[in-house]
C-alpha cells in the first residue's frame, strides 16, 4: 500500500478557515489568467500532507497564481502552493496557503471553499519573455517567481489538477476539520509553456516549512475560462479517503 | 493464440531485506513451471523509481536468470526505454545480443520511451524528445544486430565505424515490438513492422478498433528490421480456480491492487505538459478501474479470472478481435499466495490452453535449435 502523509491535525487545526457551510454557490470567473510552476520537493514534505492522502512519488509541489478579471467580487489575483498528492487513485493538490489580493477575495475563499487565504499584495506581470508574480504580505516578498521564455503549445496539453482544502466545515449539525475537494474546471483558449523559475519563497508564509524548491519541472501560463464549483465531496481528514470520502451532491451545478 | 507471463515485480512495503529477494524468486518458481507448463513468453519491464509497483529495473538480468532455468519458453524484453539518458543504443544492441546468445535465440525486444515524470524527471531526460529518440533508437538497432561494421550520426546520438559484437543468436535478429498504451501509438508501430506489445487492459471494443488499423497500415510499412512482425499481443490479468466466485474474487483483489497502484504514478503529462505525451496512457482507464464508476462488474470485461470456463470464453474473444499473444500478470504486492498462482497456472495449463491449440509457430521463432 502506498505511504500515507503524517500531517499532525493539532498543528495546523487553530489556523484552518472556518467554511460557513457547505452549500455556497458556484462561481463562474472568465477570462483568468493562470500562472502554474511545478518543482519538486523534499520527502519530508509528507508531514504537511494529510494522513488520508497519498504522497506524490516523488514529491512535487505548485505554484499556481491566477489574475482573475470578473468575479462576484471584484477582479483579484490568488496566489497558492499547493502540495500534490492522491487522494485515493485520483492526482490532488493540497492547498498549503494562499494570497489573495483583495480583503473581499479572502474572506470569502476562506468562508465558501475552505482555502487557507490570507490578504496580500500580489502582482502578476507580462514582459515579452516572461511572465512573472510576486507576493507581498507586512512589506516582505513572500514569493518572487516567473515562466520563462514562453513557447505557444496546445491547451489540450495542459492538466490541471483538482484542489483538496482542509477547513472547519459544518455537517450534519457538527463542525469538524475535514477535506472538501474543489473541481474547477477549465476551457483553455491559449497555453504557453516555459522554464520555472523560482527566486523566492518564504515556506513559513505558506504555511509550508519544510517546502524547498528542489528539481524544477515545468510552468505554464494559460488563458482560461473557469469556475469555484459547488462543493460535492467532503473527506475525512484522518482515513484513506477510500473511506472516508462522502459525497453531499451529486453534481457541481445543483 | 499464444501464452505468456508478464512481470512488474511489484513489492510491498515493509521492504525487508528479503522482501525483493523473494519476489523476484517466486516470480523464477513461476517461469520455470511456465516453462514446463508450455507458456510461450515471459515478459519482465524496465522501470525506475517506482516504489512498490515495479522494482523491475534490469530486466536483462531477470530474463538471462529465466533463461538460465528453462529450455523452451521465449524471453521478452518488455520494453528497453529507448531514451539516450536512460540506455545507450549501442549498450542495447550489446547486451541484448548477449541475452539472444545466452537463451539460445529466445529474445524478443519490446522498445519504448517511459511514460512517467517519476522516471524521466530522475533520467533528467526531456519529455519533449522521448518519441524522437525511440524513432531512431529502433532504426538504428536493426543494423547494429545484423551488420558487419555500424556507424551513426544521428540527432541523439553518434558513433564512429565498429564492429558491434556479440552478433545475435537468432537470424536474421530478435523480433521487435513497440510497446502500446497511448491510442495512436499501434500506428507508429505498424508503419515501422513491429510488433504491437498492448499494455492495456479489457475494453474489447476499443482495442478491434485498434487492431484493425494496426493490421491494415501494416501491410503498406517501411519495415525497420529484416522482417515484419504483425503480431500483436495484449495484457491480462490471470487467476483461474476451480471454483468460479473465489477465482474472480482473487482476481478482482489482484486487479484492485495493481490499478491502484498504477494510479499513484505520475504521468509524464501530469507534470510536464507536453504534446508528446498528449495522452495520459493506461493510467485514467486504471484509475477509473480503481475506484469510478467502472469499479464494477463491467471492468471486468476481457479478464481472464474465474473458473476455467470463464477464462476460456474471455480469451476466445480476445482471439475474436484479433489478439495473437496474451501476456499474464499473475500476482500484485504478492497478494496471492504463491502456492495458490502456481495452483492458478497449472490449471489454466490444463483446462484453458488446450481449447487454444494451435500448431503454427511465434514469429521469431529460432531458425536454429539451440
Amino acid at each position: 500500500m502506498p505511504t500515507f502523509g503524517t500531517l499532525e491535525l493539532t498543528r495546523v487545526v487553530d489556523r484552518l478557515p472556518a467554511m460557513r457551510d457547505l452549500d455556497t454557490e458556484a462561481w463562474a470567473l472568465p477570462g483568468a489568467e493562470i500562472l502554474q510552476l511545478a518543482f519538486e520537493v523534499p520527502r519530508a514534505t509528507e508531514s504537511l500532507l494529510p494522513r488520508a492522502m497519498h504522497p506524490a512519488i516523488p514529491p512535487y509541489a505548485t505554484i499556481w497564481v491566477t489574475r482573475y478579471a470578473e468575479s462576484p467580487v471584484g477582479p483579484f489575483i490568488l496566489a497558492q502552493l499547493r502540495l500534490m498528492g492522491r487522494a485515493g487513485a485520483h492526482p490532488r493538490g493540497f492547498v498549503l496557503g494562499a494570497v489573495a489580493s483583495t480583503d473581499g477575495a479572502a474572506t470569502a475563499l476562506r468562508e465558501r471553499w475552505g482555502l487557507p487565504v490570507v490578504p496580500g499584495q500580489v502582482a502578476f506581470r507580462r514582459r515579452h519573455d516572461r511572465i512573472t508574480a510576486t507576493v507581498m504580505r507586512d512589506d516582505v516578498t513572500v514569493l518572487d517567481c516567473g515562466l520563462i521564455d514562453p513557447e505557444p503549445i496546445s491547451g489540450g496539453d495542459v492538466q490541471y489538477i483538482h484542489s483538496v482544502t482542509l477547513a472547519h466545515a459544518p455537517l450534519d449539525g457538527k463542525t469538524d476539520p475535514r477535506l472538501i475537494q474543489v473541481d474547477s474546471r477549465y476551457t483553455i483558449k491559449k497555453a504557453e509553456r516555459g522554464r520555472p523559475h523560482v527566486g523566492v519563497l518564504v515556506p513559513s508564509a505558506w504555511n509550508a516549512e519544510p517546502v524547498r524548491t528542489l528539481n524544477p519541472i515545468a510552468a505554464t501560463v494559460t488563458s482560461s475560462d473557469t469556475d469555484l464549483p459547488r462543493i460535492r465531496f467532503v473527506m475525512d481528514v484522518e482515513v484513506p479517503v477510500v473511506r472516508g470520502t462522502r459525497r453531499i451532491r451529486e453534481s457541481r451545478e445543483e | 493464440m499464444k501464452f505468456g507471463l508478464f512481470y512488474e515485480l511489484s513489492v510491498p512495503r515493509p521492504w525487508t531485506r528479503e522482501s525483493e529477494r523473494t519476489v523476484y524468486q517466486n516470480a523464477l518458481e513461476q517461469v520455470r513451471l511456465a516453462d514446463e507448463l508450455g507458456f510461450d513468453q515471459v515478459w519482465a519491464v524496465e522501470h525506475h523509481f517506482l516504489e512498490e509497483y515495479s522494482h523491475c529495473p534490469a530486466p536483462e538480468l531477470f530474463l538471462t536468470a529465466c533463461a538460465m532455468i528453462t529450455k523452451k519458453i521465449r524471453v521478452g524484453h518488455g520494453i528497453v526505454i529507448c531514451v539516450p539518458e536512460f540506455n545507450h543504443p549501442i549498450k542495447i544492441a550489446e547486451r541484448t545480443a548477449v541475452l539472444d546468445i545466452l537463451s539460445g535465440g529466445r529474445l524478443e525486444v519490446g522498445t519504448g520511451r517511459s511514460a512517467t515524470w517519476t522516471e524521466l524527471g530522475g533520467f533528467r531526460a526531456n519529455p519533449d524528445t522521448t518519441k524522437k529518440s525511440w524513432d531512431e533508437f529502433v532504426r538504428c538497432l536493426p543494423k547494429m544486430w545484423t551488420q558487419d561494421t555500424f556507424s551513426y550520426d544521428g540527432e541523439f546520438w553518434s558513433m564512429p565505424e565498429r564492429t558491434i559484437v556479440p552478433r545475435v543468436y537468432q537470424r536474421p535478429h530478435p523480433p521487435l515490438w513497440v510497446a502500446v498504451t497511448s491510442p495512436g501509438t499501434e500506428l507508429d508501430a505498424a508503419d515501422r513492422g513491429l510488433g504491437s506489445l498492448g499494455l492495456t487492459f479489457g475494453q474489447f471494443a476499443e482495442q478491434e478498433k485498434r487492431i484493425a488499423e494496426y493490421r491494415r497500415r501494416i501491410r503498406s510499412c517501411e519495415p525497420v528490421g529484416a522482417f515484419v512482425n504483425d503480431q500483436v499481443s495484449t495484457v491480462n490479468f490471470l487467476y483461474c480456480h476451480e471454483d468460479d466466485a473465489t477465482g474472480r474474487a482473487t482476481g478482482r483483489r489482484m486487479a484492485d491492487t495493481f490499478n491502484y497502484l498504477a494510479a499513484q504514478l505520475i504521468s509524464a503529462r501530469e507534470a510536464f505538459p507536453s504534446r508528446s505525451y498528449q495522452s495520459l496512457g493506461l493510467l485514467p482507464q486504471l484509475r477509473r478501474q480503481a475506484t469510478g464508476p467502472d469499479a464494477t462488474e463491467q471492468a471486468g470485461e476481457g479478464l481472464a479470472f474465474g473458473g476455467p470456463q470463464r477464462v476460456v470464453h474471455a480469451l476466445k474473444r480476445w482471439e475474436a478481435v484479433g489478439v495473437d499473444r496474451v501476456n499474464f500478470l499473475m500476482n500484485a504486492m504478492e497478494v496471492i499466495p504463491q502456492a495458490d498462482v502456481l495452483a492458478s497456472l497449472r490449471l489454466f495449463a490444463k483446462e484453458v490452453m488446450p481449447a487454444f491449440a494451435d500448431d503454427k509457430p511465434a514469429i521469431g521463432a529460432p531458425a536454429v535449435s539451440a
